[in-house]
């Protein structure tokens, strides 16, 4: 931008003063919110769990790293790492790609079906997990999907398609009709506009689909504890629950096993932070 | 389109990898079993090596073992029942929790199977539950409600062990200028305070009878006798003894409460003298073995209006129920009594009775050694008497109400009457719905 | 693929890009919610679903009227508009004003905050509930740091039974001002440049900048993060959950765990359950259509 906005450098009024001064003390509220629980969770994860109960708030006196390896081992990590990595990548891809061609579809294609089946997708939004649970469970069962991978992805896959779909159609009708037609003009077919011209315009908002996905994903635990029986398939937040039941005492491991669920999340947020913000909104709302 | 195809043809076929369930071994015996387990108890390593001891006795038998904890596992029974998925051999509750397997029947009665037992368990633990039936063999019985009193503290104030509630009062002054409680419960979860303090008053001032009464039709819970139990609870939290702010405490929170020396009696269940000892994991205890010296295990003093005295709640614990569908005199059922008496045998009573966290086991004489003094006092605490834990009675529909209730008590939003009123009002509702 | 007008290639490229999508959103969702309300209206209480064993019969709106004749239900109403109040009046300013500081460089470290504002939504929740309940204790730190000021202050933050939901809804604010902060920030810098400059050069202050351009550029913007606001907050679970479960005295539920406790807690009430889960999407449908509403009414003048 060449334009400069700044307005650090102009004489401020003290009202101007005083608005900026609150503004900087709730950002630094924020900021304090935010990093404090972090360290607090990783300097809890040095304590004993003895420890932890007797001096909740302070500095580890003893400092183990100790509790790692035990949470590790106790809660079977090695595979539930790689599973909520494979569920993580699975869904993630498909949700976009699958939403992005439907959006395209729904966009730009004039279909009388468009109106029925954008607007059941939009009412998804609204609906909670927890009211089709358990009706999600019988068909799995009925399917002979119950406790099966591809059983939890396709669940997965469609819970996080209305936000997609939405998204990703409002994003599309942003994209000048001319494009389209210029490209239809040159002979080319609606499959090869969507890959060749409509998905690399539509990076921003895959790229939002794609983060808020990836974190909603891998720290799900409701529906993978209805739909996983076998350890073997079972993810991350499945074990880390089992070091925080209601009367589960053991902190230490528990901290631990939160620090390993959410170190992966906070270098991916930390790599892709500036695509978020690019992408979160870019399309989403016509503004 | 091609790409677009190809990807697409690529997905179908990988499809199916991921489909691909578990084969049967042919020639065994496989039993699908799903476990309560908590991985983070101390004890967790002890229920390992038990389930892998029985693995090595007994190579024709072939586990498929799931285990979960907490609300988890609730769901996901409930979630099985609805399916009718249930495993071989499953982890239960004698009522309350497991209800939907008791009403409809989805699990076998074993006491034909305990016919040639006599004499092995504890006669209070072979008792029918929910339904007239046995559908688990109990590991324990458990007193749900347990005063684990200071004895260090008492005589740093001057006090001596309280006998009544008249006691407790007096204690107030002397305990808030000390700047501590005289009771503590970590109450912030609604079943707490109804399990372990409520269902011993209950038992004490209403009495079982009256419970089994108001079942019956032949009493109301808006009676004298319940309102009066309810308002034990009231006078706690209005005479001083028991503060509001129990209910601001998570249940993790109050075992290291009562070891920072924050009251004087810490009420809960026996299975909490678990968290006080050694971690072998650590080797870090919250009260160390010396100090487990001046903690004194015992029940709540004698309240006014009280029946019967020195009681404490009692529920017949967890133990491990079969599938309904598994036949009599199969190979299957014979492998799956063979699991459940497992469980329950000397050995195995008292390796769990090491970690701590069990109480006394089902089986007539077990004990251990090896234990540190708080767990010695709770394998050898007998209460005087025991009376219903009342979750382990009523329908859920019905307990939940005094759960509630008897936190807007301890709020004082609403009186001992409503809170009765409310309770006969959902009791009428569920059987009107039965 | 040869020619562009014909309109079976249209059809065709359609079906391919839509039916994925559509196959999958109608299993995973929309079948099973059909089958939720349909639930709502039947005595099923676990058991066989379909065929001839089939467990239940149609019972109407008998469990509507269970739901609405109980105070609990009502409790955990209130809690969902106080959320959503909450939502739309402070979060959404919130995220506004502070997006609109970031985006006019009025203070330093733009980046910094940005990046710390949307972060807490990767911590995850049980982080959250443990790390607020050790801070709301009795014994926790706020008591300690009040009684530095008053040596008889007592924490009874959660005991009055109006104000429990408070330290939820706190937490809450700093929970998801993020992601509000995040849209506001991205529309408002889709504003074109060059009509701030000229505004600026011909001596418009701050103030009107903000009431003459930029607002009303992003009308749009505030009716949709009106919506997720909505939806969002009769939908809120999981905080909750993991901080309170509800209590005390059920004074903090919320719908969503109102329906929980009556799926899942004892012996499972699935009618009841799917009446309450069918209640809020009804309500949320019928509170995004007057947004809607609202939006053509008075969004249109500007």
């Amino acid at each position: 931008m060449g334009f400069k906005y700044g307005r650090l450098g102009a004489k401020p009024t003290a009202g101007a003063l005083i608005g900026r001064t609150i503004l900087v003390l709730i950002l630094l509220t924020f900021t304090v919110m935010t990093i404090y629980p972090i360290l607090w969770l990783i300097q809890s994860s040095l304590k004993t769990t003895q420890e932890f109960q007797m001096n909740r708030i302070g500095l580890p006196i003893e400092p183990t790293l100790s509790n790692y390896p035990l949470a590790w081992k106790i809660g079977g990590f090695t595979s539930l790492f790689l599973n909520s990595i494979l569920y993580t990548s699975i869904s993630t891809i498909a949700i976009v790609f699958l939403s992005l061609s439907a959006s395209f579809a729904f966009a730009k294609i004039r279909m009388r079906a468009t109106k029925f089946l954008y607007q059941s997708f939009v009412v998804g939004i609204l609906l909670t997990l927890q009211s089709i649970m358990v009706p999600l469970f019988l068909l799995t069962n009925m399917v002979g999907l119950y406790d099966t991978r591809i059983g939890i992805l396709i669940p997965y896959i469609g819970l996080g398609l209305p936000m997609g779909v939405y998204l990703g159609t409002e994003f599309i009708r942003s994209i000048p009709d001319s494009l389209i037609e210029s490209a239809r003009l040159e002979g080319a077919g609606y499959i090869r506009i969507f890959i060749s011209i409509i998905f690399p315009i539509s990076v921003p908002v895959a790229v939002t689909l794609a983060i808020m996905t990836v974190t909603s994903i891998w720290n799900e635990f409701m529906l993978i504890n209805i739909l996983a029986s076998k350890n073997s398939i079972k993810s991350l937040p499945v074990g880390i629950l089992k070091f925080s039941g209601a009367l589960s005492s053991d902190y230490g491991k528990q901290f631990a096993a939160l620090v390993i669920g959410m170190l992966p999340m906070l270098i991916f947020y930390l790599i892709f932070r500036k695509h978020i913000q690019r992408g979160l909104a870019a399309g989403a709302v016509k503004g | 389109m091609k790409r677009f195809v190809l990807v697409l043809m690529v997905l179908a076929m990988v499809a199916p990898l991921f489909a691909v369930g578990e084969k049967e071994v042919s020639g065994k015996v496989t039993l699908r079993v799903l476990h309560y387990a908590d991985a983070t108890t101390p004890g967790y390593s002890v229920e390992k090596k038990i389930w892998d001891d029985f693995r090595a006795a007994n190579p024709d038998i072939e586990l498929v073992y799931e285990e979960l904890f907490n609300e988890p596992f609730h769901q996901k029974v409930e979630a099985y029942a609805a399916a009718g998925k249930l495993p071989d051999v499953m982890y239960m509750w004698p009522s309350g929790r497991s209800s939907t397997l008791y009403n409809k029947k989805l699990i076998k009665d074993l006491s034909p199977l305990l016919a040639s037992t006599k004499g092995k368990y504890l006669p209070t633990t072979v008792v029918p539950q929910m339904g007239s039936i046995i559908g688990e063999l109990p590991l324990t019985i458990t007193n749900s409600h347990m005063v684990y009193l200071n004895t260090k503290l008492l005589a740093q104030l001057g006090l001596s062990e309280p006998k009544t509630y008249a006691d407790l009062v007096a204690m107030v002054p002397v305990a808030k200028a000390a700047g501590i409680e005289v009771v503590l419960m970590a109450a912030k979860d609604d079943w707490v305070m109804q399990s372990c303090l409520f269902s011993m008053i209950s038992g004490r001032v209403a009495g079982d009878k009256f419970i089994d009464d108001v079942l019956a039709g032949k009493a109301k819970f808006t009676d004298k006798p319940f309102v009066d139990a309810l308002t034990v609870v009231a006078n706690m939290v209005k005479d001083g003894v028991m503060p509001k702010n129990v209910l601001q405490i998570s249940y993790g929170e109050g075992p290291a409460l009562f070891a920072a020396g924050k009251c004087l009696m810490y009420i809960d269940g026996d299975w909490r003298a678990g968290a006080f000892i050694t971690d072998p994991t650590t080797g870090k205890a919250l009260i160390s073995p010396t100090d487990q010296k001046n903690v004194k295990l015992t029940v709540f003093p004698a309240i006014p209006g009280e029946k019967i005295s020195g009681s404490s709640s009692t529920i017949v614990g967890t133990g491990f129920g079969m599938n309904a569908n598994i036949k009599s005199g199969s190979k299957e059922e014979a492998a799956a009594w063979k699991l459940i008496s497992y469980m329950t045998s000397p050995a195995v009573a008292k390796q769990r009775l090491e970690t701590g966290a069990f109480g006394r086991a089902s089986w007539i004489g077990v004990t251990s050694d090896k234990l540190e003094p708080i767990q010695q006092a709770n394998a050898a605490f007998s209460a005087a008497a025991g009376s219903y834990v009342l979750d382990g009675v009523l329908d859920a529909k019905v307990y939940t109400p005094i759960n509630i209730g008897l936190q807007e008590i301890v709020l004082g939003i609403k009186t001992p009457a409503q809170v009765a009123a409310d309770t006969q009002k959902a009791f009428e509702d569920w059987k009107a719905n039965k | 693929m040869k020619s562009h007008t014909r309109p079976d290639e249209r059809l065709r490229a359609y079906f391919l890009l839509v039916l994925p999508a559509v196959t999958i959103y109608f299993a995973v969702i929309a079948f099973p919610t059909i089958f939720s309300i349909t639930l709502s209206l039947t005595d099923y209480s676990g058991g066989i679903v379909f065929g001839d064993r089939a467990d239940w019969s149609f019972v109407g709106f008998k469990h509507y009227f269970r739901m609405f004749r109980d105070q609990y239900f009502w409790i955990a109403f209130k809690n969902n508009i106080w959320i959503m109040l909450m939502s739309l009046f402070i979060q959404i300013p919130l995220g506004f004003t502070l997006a609109y500081t970031i985006f006019r460089k009025l203070i330093v470290g733009r980046e910094f905050f940005q990046t710390i504002i949307y972060m807490p939504t990767i911590i995850s929740c049980i982080v959250v509930a443990v790390l607020w309940q050790t801070f709301f204790s009795p014994y926790g730190p706020i008591t300690d740091f009040m009684r530095l000021f008053n040596p008889l202050w007592e924490n009874n933050l959660a005991n009055d039974p109006n104000l429990a939901i408070l330290p939820v809804l706190f937490v809450m604010v700093w929970y998801y001002t993020g992601m509000y902060l995040i849209i506001f920030l991205a529309n408002l810098q889709k504003i074109d440049s060059q009509i701030l400059e000229a505004a600026q050069i011909d001596g418009a202050n701050e103030r009107q900048m903000l009431f003459n351009i930029i607002l009303p550029a992003l009308s749009g913007v505030v009716v949709v993060t009106a919506i997720l606001a909505i939806s969002g907050s009769l939908k809120s679970f999981d905080l909750i959950f993991a901080m309170t479960s509800g209590n005390p005295a059920r004074r903090t539920s919320v719908l969503a765990l109102y329906m929980y406790d009556n799926a899942f807690k004892g012996s499972p009430d699935y009618p009841l359950a799917n009446a309450i889960s069918t209640f809020m999407v009804a309500v949320s449908f019928a509170l995004i259509l007057v947004t809607k509403k609202l939006e053509n009414r008075f969004g249109g003048k500007e």
